[in-house]
């Protein structure tokens, strides 16, 4: 078969035409994410304060001190316990109903917007109704509780059960995002697949677990490492059912970002907030490549 | 013809550089007050036509932040206003300039008790000028007294336990609806220290101390500490007078859900905007309480920034800030007796006993960061039972938290 030949010209005008139009975002990704993350490795290694005149060269001083910080210690261990907590409790969960909605029914738009929708509330405004859902006195989440003979509890003042509210919250935000991805992967298998299967006299359960579950291994490992990243960069809802409330949980839980926040825009000490932004990244890398060797071994 | 019209032009463009409007602005982190700063700019702008005053106001960490980024670039307002404590690296930093000579002058005048001059100067200079303190006192609700038969206020720390549990008021389980004394156990986080701080001054101690070196430490792991910390364990597990769940603070003493706090003047103003007809009196703390200036600086080299500040300074303008917001202004050369005889919830602020000693955040640089990772050692023994009656416990919290808070002085140079 003959082979097409493009002249010598028209490849080069293609590639220019390519670079040409690929710059534009290069550049802004440069400007934007590139610059600004050398820069924040670069002031990981001085005692930069945002205000002071000298800013000394202390080398891996700030990484160091990182590592007998108290409190970045605990905000480590809590944003960790947060992300695996929301994959835990939303990725299950999505899959669940996802599964429940895989095959389309009469209402099925209306009960895939339904869970979807909390995804496109804004984070705020959701947190402000989950603030209340939640407050010891008034909430109807201890009304809730107290149907079953559970006595009322403070959401957002004991350390253990803030915690368990942010990822209460946090999994009801990501859940219908998570369901979405199932669902395309879901719809996607044959139906000769499940035909045969109820053929043999499966049952759904069976079905489920020898058909569905395998066939979509990639994509439940997608979801779920992307569901660890996200949720390693929680912060909005912490801050939000913490502002200015009496017995929130600001300082229950300290996750990564917030600590990040207030030792580099509170105490000023910008150096030091670089090295956690750092330690942050190299958490999101490790995933990132935990993820596409996963998904390399899957082909 | 062309001279006429180029007359004409010179003559439109002298006009309108002469009547060009200038715009002065001036930052505060107090939200409440922007009805005093309209108020004087109202009277400003009437005095020098042509002069806009822009008032910006924000809540006071935002706003202190906003500081820590536009003071470096030069672009912050041009009249600030801001606490001493935090001032004071802006001040070491080289980022606000010394007022002028006429501020100076009546900084210096005698208009200020030295105190104030202060908080207000560096290495002598002035720098600032103070307008307000934020000064603790006892707020108690006097109907729930009368109730409870108190006849008034408590004066000692024991009596502030005792009375506390008879005003609480509890549900048929014996929880408390209504909080005999209302602490702060958590929210912002210095705020939580400062706090503790105010009833542990009571018992003599103090969160950090210059030592006759020079060098600052942590004084709080000690007799005074394990009395205070001991005070809110016990009234928050054992005696169950306040819980985290319990509406307190401000809110809760409008509501009626606490019967006493120690607060700053400005609930009084937030008293009368929002319960009116509450019962409350105000008494001072037994030893003493915190006081904490806020002064007004310059940045701008425009003269007409300084003059804006000294038409806040004004006698009549104090007043209206006594009056209408409650921040107790800190020249006591104004006579503010009628203001104070019509509000008699000033009383606790503005009568103070000769003997009562004051206390005010010292101005380093990490004093911020001390608070707050102290709140954090705080906020989780507060309500922690295994502390009940366990002074060994107590004292390794304490212990812990003072270690801590040694290591960021040593690591700011202080130490």
């Amino acid at each position: 078969m003959a082979r097409l030949r493009i002249p010598g010209r028209t490849v080069r005008s293609r590639w220019a035409f390519a670079y040409l139009t690929l710059a534009p975002v290069v550049a802004i990704y440069l400007y934007l994410r590139i610059i600004p993350i050398s820069q924040t490795f670069v002031m990981s290694f001085f005692e930069w304060n945002l205000i002071a005149r000298r800013r000394p060269f202390i080398g891996l001083e700030n990484y160091a001190n990182l590592l007998r910080d108290q409190a970045f210690i605990t905000a480590l261990t809590n944003t960790t316990i947060i992300a695996f907590g929301i994959v835990a409790l939303s990725v299950p969960g999505a899959l669940f109903v996802a599964n429940l909605l895989a095959r389309p029914r009469r209402l099925s738009a209306l009960y895939e917007t339904a869970f979807f929708l909390p995804v496109v509330t804004s984070m705020v405004p959701a947190t402000l109704a989950w603030k209340w859902i939640l407050d010891a006195k008034l909430g109807p989440m201890n009304q809730l509780i107290g149907w079953f003979g559970v006595p009322p509890q403070a959401w957002l003042i004991r350390p253990e059960l803030a915690i368990f509210s942010v990822i209460l919250l946090s999994s009801w935000k990501v859940l219908g995002y998570n369901m979405i991805i199932f669902l395309v992967g879901m719809r996607n298998i044959p139906a000769m697949f499940y035909e045969a299967a109820e053929i043999d006299g499966a049952s759904p359960v069976q079905r489920f677990r020898y058909i569905t579950l395998p066939l979509i291994r990639p994509i439940l490992l997608f979801v779920s490492v992307i569901t660890v990243i996200q949720s390693y960069n929680v912060y909005t809802q912490v801050y939000v059912l913490a502002s200015d409330a009496q017995g929130a949980p600001g300082h229950v839980v300290r996750v990564l970002v917030y600590d990040m926040i207030e030792n580099g825009f509170r105490f000023f000490r910008m150096g030091y907030a670089s090295a956690e932004a750092m330690v942050l990244l190299a958490i999101v890398l490790v995933l990132t490549a935990i993820q596409f060797g996963a998904l390399r071994d899957q082909r | 013809m062309h001279r006429r019209w180029i007359g004409l032009i010179a003559l439109v463009a002298i006009l309108g550089f002469a009547t060009a409007q200038k715009t002065l602005t001036v930052w505060s982190g107090y939200p409440e007050l922007e009805p005093f700063y309209a108020h004087v700019a109202a009277q400003f702008e009437a005095e020098n036509p042509g002069v806009k005053v822009e008032i910006l106001t924000q809540p006071l960490r935002e706003y202190e932040r906003r500081l820590m980024v536009t003071l470096p670039a030069n672009s912050a307002g041009d009249v600030l206003e801001i606490s001493s404590a935090f001032a004071a690296r802006l001040v070491q930093n080289g980022l606000i300039p010394p007022a002028s000579a006429d501020l100076a002058a009546l900084v210096t005048g005698g208009a200020y008790a030295d105190f104030y001059i202060e908080n207000a100067s560096f290495e002598g200079v002035v720098y600032g000028v103070p307008l307000f303190r934020g000064q603790g006192a006892l707020f108690y609700n006097t109907a729930m007294f009368e109730a409870a038969g108190l006849a008034g206020p408590p004066t000692t720390m024991d009596e502030y336990l005792e009375y506390a549990k008879v005003l609480t008021q509890r549900d048929a389980s014996g929880e408390p609806i209504v909080s005999g004394w209302s602490l702060r156990l958590g929210g912002g986080g210095s705020g939580i220290a400062e706090k503790f701080w105010t009833i542990m001054h009571q018992y003599g101690g103090s969160i950090v101390t210059q030592q006759p070196d020079g060098t600052w430490a942590a004084d709080y792991a000690n007799d005074a500490g394990y009395a205070t910390l001991k005070l809110y364990v016990d009234l928050v597990n054992k005696d169950r007078v306040v819980t985290p769940e319990l509406t307190g603070d401000a809110q809760g003493f409008q509501l009626q859900t606490t019967a006493m706090f120690i607060r700053e003047s400005w609930v009084i103003g937030d008293i009368a905007a929002k319960s009116p007809d509450l019962p409350y009196a105000t008494a001072v703390l037994p030893r003493g309480t915190i006081s904490l200036p806020v002064n007004l600086y310059v940045t701008s080299s425009d003269p007409l920034a300084s003059q804006y500040v000294e038409a806040v300074m004004r006698p009549d303008n104090l007043r209206w800030l006594l009056a209408n917001v409650g921040w107790l202004p800190n020249r006591h050369d104004v006579d503010y007796g009628d203001i104070i005889a019509a509000t008699p919830g000033l009383d606790g602020f503005i009568n103070v006993p000769a003997d009562q000693v004051l206390f005010t955040v010292p101005p380093i640089e990490p004093i911020d960061e001390i608070q707050t990772r102290l709140a954090e050692h705080l906020v989780r023994a507060f309500t922690d039972k295994s502390l009940v009656d366990n002074e060994a416990g107590i004292r390794s919290v304490l212990q812990n938290a003072a270690n801590e808070t040694n290591e960021i002085l040593r690591r700011a140079g202080l130490r």
